[in-house]
């Protein structure tokens, strides 16, 4: 605590610390004297009747023991009423004999008869009738009963779309919330899927949604941007700081939507804001329950895939080897090689012993060779994947006294890997107490902690390389990827069994070598401390404070084993030929002539990367709730906050580990030279600082709870934007309203309206964009100079001022409708218009003030959308139910103002751009033409409008481009049916998106090696002359015709040519599962409250998809390093209640 | 009562307010902050321009022909051949060259508002004349390329180029082009302001910065070309304490003559080449590709600019002069320093250091201004300096140029043209693949001829508005800046 003081007096610094204490409890005083006065003349108001007497009590709900705020209490046969408080509380005056009426919407009406007592606790039981049309809508300041909520929010519970065996928060919600779309671009633990509230709303920023646990902000541990999360680098398994969160933890999910709903998040809501709450101790007898989950991942089959047998592929290497690709000469001296490599080192690999060549150089001989790979087929599924075995555990205590409540989890789950080379442990713990010391003050402290143990192959980041037109990622050994682009003519083993080596880097390389000497080992540890503190003023006079701290460390170090190949590479150095072709080698610049020489002569790497954040978060919130009579009740909230996250990143990489020598490091200097040389650092550290403090207020009306009328104003101020003073305020504000329909006198008779209400909201909401240089931005570096003595530190100018510099800013309007029908059907409908602007974006201009590119708030965007969704009870009987649940997003972005100039490459590649017109960010294609009829090489327009192979893709010529659509979907949603008979139900579970296009993977390349796999549609490709009239598969190079391209890519072209652009449309078959719930009776017997059993099948087929996209799965990004695509998956769970 | 509170509520928000903007005054992220002298040093290493011009100079010279067997064949080379723009913007282009002028003039001016900021105090008196003169170079190097040569004639209505003193902080700053005329008198006051300032130890590297030496060659080109040959000698005479150029010369009969192709590349760039007085890292692809454009050193070429002299010894320049397989003929002046992405990328940005002012452009300058001052003997000893050091086997009895050899070499009895010719001549052989030509060329409006393996001629003539380059299209039009004729 102490520590926690120490750091906290250094964020405010002594003179801030004392005059925000002191001055707050000022502000509050006068808050205080100015409230009271109010409440003092109400209450003179009341207390005119004098032969009445007080009657006071809590309304609770009996689902959940929660206390319900806003439930309509109203005395009989009169006009006087009162509603209950945030609390649940209320006091009305009530003559003896009188009836009380308690009514609150989704629950029973329930009349009591007034006595002598002076207290009546009430229990509402929900109407079962009206479905979850009704709920308590928690924006993470307050909670609101939805009929008198004026934005557009949805709230989920946590049980209804948990998916047994997804254990990250964040891929719960595919399908389940309209407006919410979760692209899954990789499925491995940790990293966070792509996920939008009403798309995107800015074109350089993240468009991540914030998201808030239990009225805390959850900050990231690092930014991964959207364009990033595709990438498979080692940070995008920090993503997702929700996948710290035990789901069994979770009570529900509130997805905020529009501008009203976000209001009270002002300044950072842009992107939609998703509160989760978690599960509180309830009143009543001790409940504990556990949740166990056991799962396997299926082993993907090649069925499913498109990639050529070992029969086939050496048939096409057989074309190469006529080509003249797979000559001696070539491949003897290539990195990298695969049959024909072997093939040829044997042949000239002289054994004197013996008096023999290793393979006599005969064609038969040859011909016996690579029949036995011929005939190989290797299935690297099978070798490289397994069906895992998941385990989670999830225990939970609760129990609870009027006085004090408590809620304690701990859960455990273990992953053994989908593949050979991963595997997770994840352990929570969850402590919240609640206590109720007095009337007026309650206190609450939650602990929640997580420990991550995470096992990956080891990874480079990725390179984007626009001169080819492709991405390089040095020394992959992603496993899925491995498989799908590895030859099936290499074997794991040989003959004998042992494992069989091939060459990569002039080294040997066995993929489960590999995996077992190159791997990466992920520590994370998430540790949040929260107290809620919550005082009663006076009657209407509300006082909370929230305070939290959140500290999180992770570091993820690669330890490459000096037997591995990345570390053989560096020693590889046999022959002059390998010395002068391998990179890894050093030349000393101050010895020019010298041979390439080995710098890691032993041992291998040990590389760390640290993340850490200490994110710090404070809130002071007065609310006054008023009632005057049932006519008239006012809320009024006034809240200041104060939110700091300090992050930093540090990496060491150790040269000349020994991991088999007890860990002594060998090191050559001559490496650190090397480094150094390069421009490079073996350690380093960066840090950031985020600060914002935000003020803000917020009033709302309701009139015989049937109009809603809201307002918001709010302050925020962030250090984002730099140094500069004026840059950093932003207040922002809306308005809002709502009409409870069916309370009108003409729409009390119609039976079959259940409730209706009109909602409307329009307002501004704003993020800080992805720019800091309010004022000049200095970066500090080192000159790249060849000579070490020649060398100098540096400061150069990263940004000029910009003192136009503002936030990324949108206005919003929203309409809504939610209704329920004939006690069977909900609705729920909102129409929205955004219009974003002043959005940050890289400009070109002039270059005369120092910096050609420019990032500035010019750019401009609409969008606009319906999120709809509809619940239906098909089947409603004692025995048999069927209900039904549709949910439907559709929005579509258009950029209106943007003055970028992307080149073709920025365009082409997978993950789209941005262009003036077009979506956040579309795809474009270079227009393929045809096959070339000499050497069915592929032809496209090019930049100067000429039919060529040569397509320069960093022009900026890119008028001739074909626009291809949207890279995100414009329609996403889910489909749910749940059918039960007595214990039994199934559900199924059906996601879908439409609207957005994809690229086939980049499998064409100018030259291939005796290493590649090839997709099976490399049968239709062309062969002889004549050929491209049939067909658009390219050729395979003649090596002749391939010297003379140079600099030209047309097989890079070609993968991101308009021939390999699909649809990305899908219905997915998410889940499906059976339950049963063993009956009470029998329970009870054995001492057990509720037990009940599963079975869940998640994500096992794929129903439709674009046909051409053979097996690729249209979520999923397959970038190589840590990315892995959600598998299919079977769950058996056990669920039991003490 | 009411009021009191309100008033309190109101002033205590207020301070409340401050307090936190206060705490937002923590910087983002771990940037620089330039508040000290050292830190104005370290600012100023960026305050060179680190683009190259080297690739599009040479390709506009004669010093370049068609190699058919080169393959290398890229817009930043094959359109200055033409005397076209360029379709680039990447390294090697003019556009890049001409944003990172300006960068580096950015940079100068962002150091002397700093400096101003905290009192223009003696402390940072050595930043401020670097600051200047780094200023004046990229300035300078703009005007000779962007705008016409300087004469006297015509500069005050000659467009120029934005001369900038301020740093920009709003998105589109405004600015206006002057003339040759404005652009050169702002250079040479700040050239005047910055000498006096210059001092060595302010510098850790002192070959990369605005050293003495530099400074006055600086100041020997910038009078030469503004055609005022008393001052550039009187700077001339400065640029070495001792006046003596030989002994800071390349060592062309010595250590070079004995190198091998690696040994050669990593001596030219070097610091501890005397020779070298301002040396520059460029983000450019020219020590790649010079010996790869499809429009490189010919086999022509090469005896055009190395067959004879009027010495009558041989140049030595040919000793270390090779061919490469693509039959381009090269000096391995250049190495580049490839930065890779990552460690074990195989992608990066490649970097060649240029030398941009060097012992012997500063002699040959001060030859110029004698001759242009019609001083032929004092001309002929420069001349002599420099021969004595790039003669094969030198021998002063035999090698000694005289006024009566010159005009029977040239077969005239024009001294003041056999001398000038000479000295350009010199100049040519000595800078090959440097980028020098191209501004003598412009300087002295001589015609040159492109050829290519097909037979055609491509004819630069006198006065032709293409020996200025047009400005970069975008940057003049996001600027508002009159294009140049053509």
């Amino acid at each position: 605590m102490s520590l926690l003081l120490r750091k906290a007096s250094c964020f405010f610094n002594l003179l801030c610390f004392a005059s925000k204490y002191g001055v707050l409890f000022f502000w509050l005083n006068a808050l205080i004297v100015a409230f009271s006065f109010v409440s003092a003349h109400t209450v003179q108001a009341q207390n005119a009747d004098q032969q009445k007497q007080t009657v006071s009590g809590k309304v609770i709900s009996q689902s959940n023991s929660q206390p319900l705020p806003g439930v309509s209490i109203s005395v009989k046969g009169t006009v006087r009423g009162m509603v209950t408080d945030m609390t649940g509380a209320y006091t009305i005056e009530v003559a003896s004999g009188e009836i009380l009426v308690f009514s609150f919407i989704g629950y029973n009406t329930i009349e009591v008869s007034v006595g002598k007592q002076t207290e009546v606790n009430i229990t509402l039981v929900e109407d079962i009738t009206t479905l979850n049309g009704i709920t308590v809508i928690s924006d993470g300041y307050q909670n609101v009963n939805n009929r008198n909520f004026t934005g557009s929010a949805a709230r989920v519970k946590a049980d209804d779309i948990k998916i047994d065996g997804v254990v990250d928060a964040n891929r719960m919600m595919q399908g389940r919330v309209a407006g919410v779309s979760v692209q899954n671009v990789s499925g491995t633990f940790g990293a966070a899927p792509k996920i939008r509230v009403r798309g995107a709303t800015s074109i350089s920023g993240d468009n991540k949604p914030l998201w808030v646990v239990d009225g805390i902000v959850l900050e990231d541990v690092v930014n991964v941007s959207a364009d990033q999360l595709s990438t498979g680098n080692p940070n995008t398994l920090l993503g997702s700081s929700v996948a710290g969160l035990n789901v069994n933890d979770i009570e529900s999910f509130n997805i905020l939507r529009d501008a009203a709903a976000t209001a009270l998040y002002g300044a950072r809501a842009k992107d939609g804001v998703i509160v989760i709450t978690t599960k509180k101790g309830k009143v009543g007898t001790p409940i504990i329950s556990y949740s166990g989950n056991f799962s396997s991942s299926l082993k993907p089959t090649y069925g499913s895939y498109n990639i050529m047998n070992s029969r086939d592929q050496m048939a096409v290497y057989a074309e190469m080897e006529r080509k003249g690709w797979l000559n001696y000469a070539d491949v003897s001296r290539a990195a990298d090689g695969g049959v024909y490599r072997k093939m040829y080192d044997l042949i000239s690999n002289y054994d004197a012993t013996t008096n023999q060549f290793g393979l006599a150089n005969t064609q038969e001989a040859k011909a016996g060779f690579l029949s036995r790979y011929a005939q190989a087929n290797t299935n690297w599924f099978d070798i490289l994947f397994h069906n895992s075995f998941i385990q989670e555990h999830s225990l939970s205590m609760q129990s609870g006294t009027e006085a004090s409540q408590f809620y304690v989890s701990g859960s455990y789950y273990q992953d053994n890997g989908w593949t050979i080379a991963d595997n997770v442990k994840r352990y929570t713990a969850n402590m919240r107490a609640n206590f109720n010391i007095n009337k007026k003050l309650t206190l609450g402290l939650t602990t929640v902690g997580s420990i991550r143990d995470q096992r990956v192959p080891g990874t480079l980041e990725r390179k984007e390389n626009p001169v080819e037109g492709s991405y390089d990622r040095d020394f992959d050994i992603n496993p899925y990827s491995y498989a799908i682009n590895t030859s099936r003519t290499l074997t794991a083993y040989d003959e004998n069994g042992n494992r069989e080596s091939f060459t990569r880097n002039f080294a040997p390389f066995n993929i489960l070598n590999e995996v077992e000497n190159n791997y990466m080992q992920i520590k994370q540890v998430d540790l949040k401390l929260q107290g809620d503190v919550s005082y009663k003023i006076t009657k209407d006079i509300n006082y909370n404070f929230v305070g939290a701290v959140r500290y999180v460390k992770s570091s993820s170090e690669q330890n490459v084993r000096e037997n591995s190949n990345l570390a053989n590479a560096f020693r590889a150095a046999a022959s002059s030929t390998i010395r002068q072709a391998n990179r890894f080698l050093y030349t000393d610049p101050d010895n020019p002539d010298a041979q390439p020489i080995v710098v890691l002569p032993r041992g291998g790497f040990y590389n760390r990367t640290e993340n850490q954040l200490i994110s710090y978060y404070l809130r002071n919130q007065l609310s006054w709730n008023s009632s005057f009579s049932t006519l008239h009740a006012v809320t009024v909230t006034a809240a200041q906050e104060i939110r700091n996250a300090d992050r930093q990143n540090a990496f060491n990489n150790g040269y000349g580990y020994q991991f088999e020598r007890g860990g002594v490091p060998f090191t050559d200097y001559r490496i650190i030279k090397q480094l150094l040389e390069g421009n490079f650092n073996y350690f380093g550290m960066g840090q950031t600082y985020e600060r914002y403090a935000s003020y803000f207020a917020n009033a709302k009306y309701t009139f015989r709870d049937k109009y809603i009328f809201s307002a918001t104003g709010r302050m925020d101020g962030s250090n984002r934007l730099g140094a500069s003073r004026q840059a950093r305020w932003l207040p922002t504000w809306n308005v809002s309203g709502a009409w409870n329909v069916d309370m009108e006198p003409f729409m009390k008779n119609r039976a079959y309206l259940d409730f209706l209400t009109i909602r409307a909201s329009y307002g501004l909401t704003a993020n800080t964009g992805n720019a800091t240089n309010s004022s000049l931005v200095l970066k500090n570096v080192s000159t790249r100079r060849p000579y070490l003595d020649e060398i100098e530190s540096a400061i150069r100018i990263d940004a000029l001022e910009n003192s136009e510099l503002t936030w990324e800013k949108q206005y919003e309007l929203n309409v809504g409708i939610s209704t329920g029908l004939f006690k069977r059907l909900t609705i729920t409908a909102d129409f929205y218009q955004r219009k974003q602007f002043d959005l940050i974006s890289a400009i070109r201009t002039s270059g005369i003030g120092g910096e050609i590119l420019k990032t500035a708030n010019y750019a401009n965007m609409k969008s606009k959308g319906l999120d709809l969704s509809i619940g239906v009870s098909i089947l409603k009987g004692d025995l048999l139910n069927w209900s039904s649940n549709l949910i439907f997003s559709y929005t579509k972005n258009e950029i209106t103002n943007l003055r970028n100039t992307p080149n073709i490459f920025d365009l082409v590649k997978p993950e789209g751009g941005a262009t003036l017109g077009g979506p956040v960010r579309g795809l474009f294609s270079i227009p393929y033409a045809q096959l070339e009829s000499s050497s069915g090489s592929p032809l496209f327009t090019n930049e100067e409008g000429v039919i060529s192979g040569n397509v320069y893709l960093q022009s900026q010529e890119v008028g001739q481009l074909k626009y291809e659509g949207s890279v995100d979907p414009t329609i996403t949603g889910g489909f749910n049916n749940t059918f039960s008979y007595k214990n039994i139900s199934l559900n199924i579970f059906i996601t879908y998106q439409a609207g957005n296009k994809i690229r086939l993977s980049p499998v064409f390349k100018n030259r291939y090696t005796d290493l590649d796999a090839m997709p099976r549609e490399f049968l239709d490709r062309w062969t002889l002359a004549g050929d491209e009239k049939a067909t658009s598969i390219p050729s395979i190079l003649d090596a002749r015709y391939f010297s003379r391209l140079s600099s030209a890519y047309p097989y890079n072209n070609y993968n991101y040519s308009s021939a390999r652009v699909v649809n990305g449309d899908y219905v997915r078959l998410r889940s499906i599962v059976l339950a049963y719930k063993l009956p009470t009776t029998f329970l009870q017997t054995i001492g057990f409250k509720t037990a009940s059993i599963s079975l869940t099948g998640s994500n096992l087929w794929l129903i439709y998809s674009d046909r051409r996209l053979e097996g690729q799965d249209p979520e999923f990004f397959a970038a190589g390093g840590v990315a892995l695509p959600v598998p299919k998956q079977v769950v058996a769970s056990l669920k039991l209640g003490f | 009562m009411k009021k009191i509170v309100y008033y309190q509520s109101i002033a205590v928000l207020g301070l409340l307010l401050l307090g936190c903007d206060k705490a937002l005054d923590v910087l983002p992220d771990n940037r620089a902050q330039a508040n000290s002298p050292a830190a104005i040093t370290e600012l100023l290493v960026t305050a060179y321009p680190q683009g190259n011009y080297m690739a599009f100079c040479e390709s506009m010279s004669d010093n370049v022909g068609e190699n058919y067997g080169a393959p290398t064949d890229k817009p930043e080379n094959t359109k200055p051949y033409f005397w076209e723009e360029p379709t680039v913007r990447e390294e090697d282009s003019p556009e890049r060259y001409w944003s990172s002028c300006y960068t580096a003039i950015a940079t100068a001016n962002h150091a002397l508002e700093i400096i101003q900021q905290l009192g223009d105090t003696k402390d940072y008196a050595a930043q401020k004349g670097e600051a200047l003169l780094a200023r004046a170079y990229a300035h300078f190097m703009l005007v000779n390329l962007f705008s016409k040569s300087y004469d006297q004639a015509s500069a005050g209505t000659d467009l120029g180029i934005p001369y900038v003193t301020e740093p920009e902080k709003v998105v589109f700053g405004k600015y206006t082009r002057g003339t040759v005329q404005s652009v050169y008198e702002n250079i040479e006051k700040d050239i005047l302001a910055g000498l006096p300032l210059i001092t060595n130890q302010a510098y850790e590297v002192p070959r990369y910065h605005f050293n003495k030496s530099a400074a006055y060659a600086f100041a020997t080109r910038f009078y030469l070309f503004k055609r005022e040959p008393a001052k550039a000698i009187e700077y001339a005479n400065l640029v070495f304490p001792d006046g003596n150029f030989l002994s800071n010369m390349r060592p062309w009969l010595t250590t070079y003559a004995n190198s091998t192709v690696n040994e050669f590349e990593a001596l030219y760039t070097r610091s501890t080449d005397k020779s070298n007085l301002l040396l520059c890292e460029t983000n450019s692809y020219w020590a790649r590709n010079y010996n790869g454009y499809r429009y490189s050193f010919t086999s022509e070429i090469f005896n055009e600019i190395y067959g004879s002299n009027p010495t009558g010894g041989d140049w030595i320049y040919g000793n270390r002069t090779f061919v490469a397989s693509n039959i381009v003929y090269f000096i391995p002046k250049f190495r580049e320093h490839f930065v890779r992405i990552n460690i074990n990328a195989s992608i990066g940005d490649g970097y060649t250091i240029l030398p941009l002012f060097t012992t012997e452009e500063a002699l040959l300058n001060r030859a110029e201004a004698y001759t242009l001052l019609q001083q032929y003997t004092l001309a002929i000893k420069d001349l002599n300096v420099f021969f004595s050091a790039r003669i094969a086997n030198y021998d002063p009895a035999k090698h000694t140029l005289t006024v009566a050899k010159l005009q029977q070499y040239f077969q005239t009895n024009n001294t003041f043209g056999a001398c000038l010719q000479t000295i350009l001549d010199c100049k040519r052989a000595e800078f090959v693949h440097e980028g020098m030509r191209w501004f003598d060329i412009r300087r002295y409006d001589f015609p040159i001829q492109h050829l290519t393996t097909t037979g055609e001629q491509f004819t630069l003539a006198a006065g032709d508005p293409r020996r200025v380059m047009q400005l970069p299209q975008e940057a003049a039009k996001l600027a508002e800046l009159p294009l140049n004729p053509r």
